[in-house]
């Protein structure tokens, strides 16, 4: 692996062209659709649901063609993340667990003046690792989003979804231009990024160096890499904007679009599944 | 034998290798840099000119092929290219848009301060870099960096590189996008750094001129396989075979192809104006003749 290829772990934004199912869906429906399934994700609350949902996240990217290691390289950047929300769990929800569930560990720690217990009960554990569940599929989902929609498609959908909300002053052409345009910067702003660690390490800089945990050197390692980033970022900002005004964009008002035109069989098939899903994952009594 | 400072072999590299955007970027490129050399690349856009040099200071690692860089083996996973960043000095693309403290001598003196100097020393190298490049120390260190011109903050990112004293300095398309002032001043900088301190450079370009004016040998990169190698003056001998590869000849070398196809007899090897100059008083067509 090389020391600073950055892109290959942000797979939110990258769009891969494909032929799959999953690939021809409406934008519509796919959008539908994965909300849903995420309803039925962040609603099942036992291991073994926990599990069944991650293995329809899993069915979905082996539908849509994409490598399931591509876009579990994207896991990768929040493992860190990840582990302070277990240490985290542990250390207060543990301690404080109002459902008063059995303690399966439990040792005291003393931090300088600081004494507290460290302490795992069932409760915890369950919502640690059903935590990690979710964030998994989670991140699986909006990668698969992403990677199998072409941005413009995204954004026409999200616009469409929003138009009934336009009575109440909604501006759903505007939102989902920002959505738009905030989801097509991420693996560019990633790109650039790499190449400003790229350089600073050309002059001297160190990445990586200190333990993964010392987390004062590594944040101040950064500096170097942030304030450029932040300047051409903003750089970036301003010359989309000269870009956009130079071709009149004015936002949603008197806009013609193309229209997406009725959803297909394919498309509301789609939607029944995901449907059927989440209400038989969220009906199911799991046993454990 | 003249030892070589870099010596590339056969090098393939791939981006994002294992997952559905990988892109061949190098497909066999070779390259050496003996000491004190001054060597150009060119190539069209995307012929894997930077993923080369970004291989000479171990900031990608070789996939096939080898790289040596100072005796080290790069293709060798524990070996530490760090200190060979201090060894090879790298000026990336644009380099301006990587700076980063308010005040320029701040900015230049990073490097040094990376590598633990104490205060005389950092002080001395920040000088002494800031004088190559032609800015003044005195003038200078206190100024706001992100007020400088654009051509002033170019200088101040070579300074920042030149502060670690590196033996082999590599620039990545250096005077892309200066203004024709600045960019005589950087090659008179960069033509000074070689001659007074002996430092090798490595010179990325698509500017023939300035390949022709700075460089003595030349690579020729196209598709990520080096397909010319030689001194400057054989290399640009090719001009058909560059024009096919999308570069050309320097423009003393075109004027003096037109007048030789217009029936004067001019030496084949004209690259700069100077040469072109000579040729003519030397030519058996000339009136001085």
């Amino acid at each position: 692996m090389d020391e600073f290829e950055l892109s290959r772990s942000v797979t939110i934004g990258q769009f891969i062209p494909g032929t799959s199912v999953v690939h021809r869906l409406d934008p519509r429906a796919k959008l539908i659709g994965f909300v849903v399934i995420i309803a039925g994700v962040i609603t099942a609350s036992s291991y073994l649901g926990n599990a069944v949902a991650f293995g329809a996240v899993v069915l979905l990217v082996v539908l849509s063609g994409i490598p399931l290691r591509y876009l579990f390289g994207g896991i990768r950047p929040i493992l860190p993340i990840l582990v302070v929300y277990t240490v985290f769990n542990f250390l207060f929800l543990g301690n404080y667990d109002p459902t008063g569930s059995p303690v399966v560990f439990r040792t005291p720690v003393s931090l300088g003046p600081w004494e507290f217990a460290f302490t795992v009960t069932d409760n915890s554990i369950r919502q640690t690792v059903q935590g990690i569940f979710r964030i998994f599929d989670l991140i699986l989902l909006s990668s698969l989003l992403t990677v199998t929609t072409p941005i413009t498609a995204l954004a026409k959908g999200i616009e469409s979804l929003l138009a009934p909300f336009r009575r109440v002053k909604v501006p759903g052409h505007e939102i989902a231009m920002m959505l738009a345009i905030a989801y097509r910067f991420v693996p560019t702003v990633a790109e650039e990024l790499e190449r400003l660690m790229k350089a600073q390490a050309s002059r001297g800089a160190d990445f990586g160096r200190p333990g993964r945990l010392q987390f004062v050197q590594r944040t101040r390692q950064l500096v170097p890499v942030t304030v450029p980033l932040f300047v051409s970022a903003f750089r970036r900002a301003e010359d989309l904007i000269l870009a956009m005004e130079s071709r009149c964009y004015v936002g949603g008002a008197g806009r013609s679009a193309v229209d997406l035109g009725p959803l297909g069989r394919a498309d509301w098939a789609a939607l029944a599944v995901a449907a059927a899903f989440t209400l038989a994952l969220w009906r199911t009594p799991f046993p454990w | 034998m003249t030892e070589h400072v870099i010596e590339v072999r056969d090098l393939w590299h791939w981006y994002l290798r294992g997952t559905p955007l990988e892109s061949v970027a190098l497909r066999g490129a070779s390259f050496t840099l003996a000491a004190g050399e001054i060597v150009g690349i060119m190539g069209h856009t995307g012929s894997g000119k930077s993923t080369l040099v970004q291989h000479f200071n171990g900031l990608l690692r070789p996939h096939q092929g080898s790289v040596r860089v100072f005796g080290t083996d790069l293709g060798d996973r524990r070996a530490d290219p760090r200190s060979l960043r201090r060894r090879v000095g790298l000026v990336f693309q644009f380099p301006e848009q990587q700076l980063f403290d308010p005040t320029v001598g701040d900015d230049i003196a990073f490097g040094p301060r990376k590598l633990g100097c104490d205060r005389a020393e950092v002080r001395r190298r920040v000088t002494d870099a800031m004088t190559a490049v032609g800015l003044p120390f005195e003038t200078f260190k206190d100024r706001y960096t992100f007020g400088l011109s654009g051509g002033e903050m170019r200088k101040v990112a070579v300074a920042g590189v030149l502060a670690l004293e590196p033996e082999v300095l590599v620039l990545d398309e250096p005077t892309a996008g200066l203004d024709p002032r600045a960019r005589r001043d950087l090659l008179t900088v960069l033509r000074t750094l070689h001659d007074e301190r002996g430092t090798a450079l490595v010179f990325v370009s698509h500017n023939m001129d300035e390949v022709a004016e700075l460089v003595t040998r030349v690579d020729v990169l196209a598709d990520g396989r080096t397909v010319l190698s030689g001194p400057v003056r054989d290399v640009f001998r090719e001009g058909d075979r560059l024009r096919e590869l999308g570069l050309g000849v320097p423009a003393a070398t075109e004027l003096a192809g037109a007048l030789r196809d217009r029936g004067l007899d001019l030496r084949g090897d004209v690259l700069t104006i100077d040469d072109a100059v000579e040729a003519m008083w030397t030519s058996s067509s000339s009136p001085a003749a």
